[in-house]
């Protein structure tokens, strides 16, 4: 595979899959900024190992496994390096404001981070990524049992959340 | 809600987030990826070649030493001061090495050959604008505003070097170094300088990281081709 031709193949890849990638670590990771962080160095490793991410069966996941390892590196590493007292001491931008309209829809997200982290990871792959249960087991190294075990807790869980508020769209 | 109502309901509740980075400027990343993942078979390959030379030195005469040199210094030259032989080297202006981790050591003796520097740098793959003479900042670079705790884990300071870590730097933004705290990132009207031997001094309310063994400085700027490469 020549330069010209790599470039090209990871350019057509990365424009058709940096939005599900980044939505799906969005749903894992809950913060927009972090996340397109995390998407973009996931895919510069791509680019960097390209002959081995091209010929992966769902170069998709392994994108979005990329990104969220890296986060839990960064954390660990900041964790140890880093001793936070006060929050607002690391806070890179001033809080957001309110009047702001978000293009994530802030009930849905704040559900989504009360689910534990590997539900998350779950609810990520095999709704925004839309991969299989096996696929999802394959890319999370867990068993394919585990997954739906996670799925259905998770769904249980969101639909437990967001209940409420649909019925209270529905009577207003 | 049934399960389907509830999968749309989430895939909706992101559907308006796009990826915004050029597709340029996640390969450019990637090269600095590339350029990271070289260095320890590079130093692992030094390592054989000073292995080797110290095997030759121990079956040759006398006279014929050769100094293996490590890590990447700038500016080094052999001294004679006043021997025939030339086994003593004056200390590298700079000097830069990558861990194994990515993270990138330079320790700076004397604050010259910046443009070797930024250029060896960058070779890292590291987006970066070195400066030992002034501003940096000009129409080109444009300074990024970044907490105390945001550098602390971009760039640490040691007792006579610092490291980088280009991995913690967040999108789109690179590493200015410069000396003279004041005429270079226009940020803070007076960032602190640390006098020699004493703890690095953070600004309360700024954002840059200073201190060192002189007047030297670490800053935040947004990256472009113009400004860092």
């Amino acid at each position: 595979m020549g330069v010209g031709t790599q470039q090209l193949d990871f350019a057509e890849f990365y424009r058709s899959a940096a939005d599900e990638c980044l939505r799906a670590v969005l749903v894992s990771v809950g913060d927009q900024e972090t996340a397109r962080e995390l998407v973009d160095e996931a895919f510069a490793r791509a680019w960097a190992s390209w002959r081995t991410v091209s010929g992966h069966p769902a170069p998709k996941a392994w994108v979005v496994r990329t990104a969220l390892n890296t986060g839990i590196s960064r954390w660990r590493r900041r964790r140890r390096e880093v001793p936070v007292s006060d929050p607002a001491t690391v806070t890179d931008r001033p809080a957001p404001d309110a009047a702001v309209a978000s293009p994530v829809d802030p009930q849905i997200m704040a559900a989504l981070m009360r689910l534990p982290a590997r539900q998350r990871q779950v609810v990520a792959l095999r709704l925004i990524l839309d991969l299989d249960t096996n696929g999802t087991a394959e890319a999370l190294g867990i068993a394919p049992g585990t997954v739906m075990a996670h799925l259905g807790r998770a769904m249980a869980a969101l639909r437990h959340d967001l209940q409420p508020e649909l019925r209270q769209e529905s009577r207003s | 809600m049934n399960d389907t109502e509830l999968s749309t309901a989430v895939r909706d509740s992101v559907a308006e987030i796009h990826a915004a980075t050029p597709v340029e400027a996640i390969i450019s990343r990637g090269r600095g990826v590339r350029a990271r993942r070289r260095i320890p078979v590079a130093a692992g390959a030094l390592t054989v070649a000073a292995v080797a030379a110290l095997a030759v030195t121990a079956l040759v005469p006398a006279g014929h030493l050769g100094l293996v040199p490590s890590g990447r210094p700038g500016l080094a030259s052999p001294g004679t001061r006043g021997s025939s032989h030339s086994n003593r080297v004056q200390l590298a202006a700079w000097t830069v090495a990558e861990r194994a981790n990515g993270d990138i050591d330079v320790t700076i003796n004397q604050l010259k050959d910046p443009a070797g520097l930024q250029a060896t740098l960058r070779a890292d793959g590291l987006p970066v604008s070195v400066s030992f003479s002034g501003p940096i900042v000009g129409g080109s670079c444009q300074p990024y505003t970044a907490s105390r705790g945001t550098l602390r884990t971009v760039a640490q300071f040691h007792s006579d070097s610092f490291a980088i870590d280009p991995s913690a730097l967040p999108s789109g933004t690179g590493v200015a170094i410069f000396d003279e705290p004041g005429t270079g990132l226009p940020l803070h009207p007076s960032p602190a300088v640390a006098p020699r031997g004493a703890p690095p001094l953070h600004p309360s309310t700024g954002s840059l990281l200073s201190g060192l063994d002189g007047p030297l400085a670490i800053g935040l700027v947004y990256a472009s081709p113009q400004c860092t490469g």
